[in-house]
């Protein structure tokens, strides 16, 4: 950087510009890259500056002076979340998300982060948290501006059973802000592989939206291996259990199914406190995964199954228990909760589902039912700070008994 | 119509609007009715005729006296008597003026008329700013038509008409809004006013019933007095009795200073005239599970199952890659992908974009690059 032939001292010629950069507006042409030339709009925020700085030194500057930092939302080992609002106009809200220098990649950004920035900066969605600005502080933290959502989130008002109370339609809207989020995800080629109720935030005006994409994934090319190791296990689909290393967009679509069933049900529908045991939940509610309902399944490689084998459950089990949705959404829950991901419906194939056409219809999000308080504001902050790890269930909060897992320890 | 104007008035009708000559000059100009006591048109003076009564007509605000209308226009319309103005007026427009300087008459006309069509209020904007802006433009078309050129103000009563026409259900409804609206005060004004009726019955009352207090506590007085006992009691009666008058009348005159104060509010509900409307609510259509979003490509089509390449199939037959199958990895995921990072970026020139001025911000601009990297080169992470 120090070598960027772009920089001129400003004493060489202080007569013809006050700025070094407007000398750059008219001397660099626009790289081949699309790196973009100064403009001089852009060089006239840059007063306070010392002149030295290099081109991607000052843009960084300026993205900083766009944001001014509030208070501190919530501190994590992997981030600490703060308020903060445009300079420009004090009413535009944002969060803040500063990401620590950690000691286990002292060498790099952590991969979370860059998944983190890979992918949302790519996706602009109303269902999806928009990264507003990325920047790194003086420290090198690197630094996310996120859209404020200041309502919490849908764990919240799944698990205030006695304060918040919602119905069918309200479920409906919900499931379908996510699964347009999910679609949008897969329509852009980006794996979630971390949906869960408390990383689905809710907006101001009571839009969900999809965040924290700290394990988010490009589709992989074909014989590329991907970690099995994704998704909170309560939300994981079996073949990730099985250890799949060649999955697509149904991985996210077993989740959808899975926060479906605890809208409903208003409590996490399969909570396996060990894989294996989560595999044992799966086979008892939903049915044993065999070679008859899913071929090949047995040549996965972590592939073990109860001895007792319950056959895949028919729709008259799930009336019983999610009957709530009516028949059209008990059929939804079932296809997205299919063993086999190649049976399993796709994204788009839950938007064009016949469930959305029925009574009732989805609340309009202005009337989705919304916690009372104002806990919503640390709620994304604890949300935002969390380590998008690969379980984090110790991190629900106190209403969730801490599970302590050795299976996982590594 | 023999008789026309003296060449004083001549020279002050030049200015009136729709006069032939010179019509550019501001509006002041106009006559004012108390400075001369002749009809303009007949010359008769007050002194002649002692309850002369002046009328004037919109169309023009020429005034004349009862006599010259009468005489003028009973046998239907007929052509201003003014000099050089053509206008031509009916009986039926004429009227006495409410101001004496017909300028402030005309603008007083002109301005009912406009907030007759804008008729907006508060309410019905988004923002304050809104608003504002939405009553600086009102001023400014109420200006051009008070004051404009005579183009200029046949173009803003263009304006006028084309709106009014165009939000004739606007401007009813709001009209009948503020019907309602005035009707309420004027209903609560009257609750009030007939509160304070009640609220000075009842002080009246009080205060006899005190009268009558202290005619018979004096004559108690009296009585004790004969009887030769202590007084002090009955005088500490009067005293708080006085205390409760005086709360009445105290409370009286705050019940007239609040029925003030509501006045003034209904001053305040009058201000009406707006032009950009909130928009009602949309009936709202079938529910759209993808919330009106596509993801289109249009530069290709992709079908699935047309496309395959002999490295993919390998996968896909290979029993050794069982995994992809089983594992649910999509195959057809992956040709669109390729087909659409083909043609990522086609189409798209960034010289235009800066010549346009398309404003990136760096986040923007950091993502473009990104993008060109995700595709440029295999930074995966598993």
């Amino acid at each position: 950087m120090a070598l960027s032939p772009l920089v001129m001292p400003s004493s060489a010629d202080p007569s013809r510009t006050a700025s070094p950069l407007k000398r750059q507006t008219s001397t660099v042409p626009s790289s081949s890259n699309g790196t973009p030339a100064f403009t001089a709009s852009r060089v006239t925020i840059q007063s306070g500056q010392p002149p030295t700085l290099d081109p991607i030194e000052q843009m960084n500057e300026d993205e900083k002076r766009k944001y001014v930092k509030g208070k501190k939302l919530g501190e994590g080992t992997y981030a600490n979340v703060y308020l903060g609002h445009s300079r420009s106009d004090p009413n535009v809200l944002v969060a803040i998300k500063k990401i620590k220098v950690q000691q286990q990649y002292n060498d790099g950004m952590a991969p979370d982060a860059i998944r983190e920035l890979k992918y949302l900066q790519e996706l602009r969605h109303p269902n999806i948290i928009s990264l507003l600005s990325v920047f790194s502080s003086k420290d090198q933290n690197l630094n996310l501006v996120l859209e404020y959502l200041p309502l919490g989130d849908l764990e919240m008002l799944i698990r205030d059973v006695d304060r918040v109370r919602y119905g069918t339609a309200d479920i409906k809207a919900w499931m379908g802000m996510l699964a347009r989020a999910v679609w949008w995800c897969h329509d852009n080629f980006v794996l979630h592989r971390d949906i869960k109720p408390n990383n689905l935030l809710i907006a101001a005006d009571g839009e969900v939206k999809l965040a924290d994409f700290g394990l988010a994934r490009g589709f992989a090319d074909p014989g590329y291996r991907m970690t099995a190791n994704v998704i909170t296990r309560w939300y994981r689909p079996p073949e990730l259990l099985f250890g799949a290393r060649h999955y697509g967009g149904a991985v996210d679509i077993w989740s959808v199914g899975m926060v479906f069933a605890e809208l409903i049900i208003r409590s996490p529908y399969l909570p396996g406190n060990t894989e294996v045991e989560q595999i044992a939940l799966i086979s008892k509610q939903i049915g044993t995964p065999t070679e008859d309902v899913w071929p090949g399944v047995t040549s996965l490689p972590q592939y073990t199954v109860p001895s007792e084998v319950t056959p895949v459950w028919g729709k008259e089990a799930y009336m019983q228990r999610f009957g709530a949705v009516g028949p059209e959404g008990v059929d939804f829950l079932i296809k997205t909760l299919a063993l086999n991901p190649k049976k399993r419906i796709t994204a788009r194939g839950m938007l064009e589902h016949r469930w959305w056409h029925t009574d009732p219809k989805p609340t309009r999000k202005e009337d989705l039912p919304r916690k009372a308080g104002s806990d919503g504001e640390e709620k994304m902050g604890a949300d935002l700070k969390r380590r998008n790890g690969v379980i984090e269930e110790e991190n629900r909060g106190g209403k969730v008994a801490r599970k302590l897992d050795f299976g996982q320890a590594r | 119509m023999s008789r026309k104007p003296a060449a004083g008035t001549l020279r002050a009708s030049a200015a009136l609007p729709g006069s032939a000559v010179g019509g550019t000059s501001s509006s002041s100009a106009l006559p004012t009715l108390s400075s001369d006591d002749m009809c303009p048109v007949c010359k008769t003076i007050r002194y002649l005729n002692k309850d002369m009564e002046f009328l004037i007509n919109p169309e023009c605000y020429h005034s004349m006296c009862v006599a010259c209308v009468n005489r003028l226009f009973n046998e239907g319309p007929n052509q201003c008597p003014y000099a050089g103005c053509h206008k031509t007026l009916r009986r039926k427009g004429f009227r006495s003026a409410f101001f004496g300087d017909l300028s402030v008459e005309r603008e007083v006309d002109l301005r009912r008329r406009v907030a007759l069509v804008f008729n907006q209020v508060e309410d019905d904007f988004e923002t304050l700013e809104a608003y504002n802006d939405y009553l600086q433009q009102v001023e400014d078309l109420t200006f051009d038509l008070v004051n404009g050129s005579e183009s200029k103000r046949r173009e803003v009563e263009a304006t006028l008409q084309q709106y009014e026409a165009e939000h004739k259900a606007d401007i009813e409804r709001n009209r009948k809004a503020g019907r309602e609206a005035d009707e309420q005060s004027r209903r609560r004004l009257a609750a009030e006013r007939d509160a304070a009726r009640q609220r000075r019955l009842d002080a009246m009352r009080e205060a006899e019933e005190e009268k009558l207090e202290r005619v018979r506590n004096r004559e108690a007085e009296i009585d004790s007095l004969a009887k030769g006992q202590p007084i002090g009691t009955q005088f500490k009666r009067r005293g708080q009795a006085n205390r409760a008058l005086e709360a009445a009348v105290n409370a009286t005159a705050t019940a007239t200073a609040g029925l003030s104060g509501s006045l003034a509010d209904v001053g305040k509900l009058s201000i009406r005239g707006l032009k950009e409307k909130k928009k009602a609510p949309a009936p709202e259509g079938p529910y759209d599970p993808f919330g009106g979003m596509d993801f289109a490509t249009s530069r290709f089509k992709f079908v699935p199952g047309t496309l395959s390449h002999p490295s993919i199939e390998r996968y896909k037959t290979d029993p050794q890659h069982i995994q992809h199958i089983t594992g649910g990895y999509g195959f057809e995921e992956y040709t669109a992908r390729a087909l659409f990072e083909a043609f990522a970026g086609l189409g798209v020139f960034i010289e235009d974009e800066k010549e346009v001025g398309i404003g990136l911000s760096a986040a923007e601009v950091a993502s473009m690059s990104a993008g060109i990297a995700a595709v440029g080169d295999r930074m995966d992470l598993d």
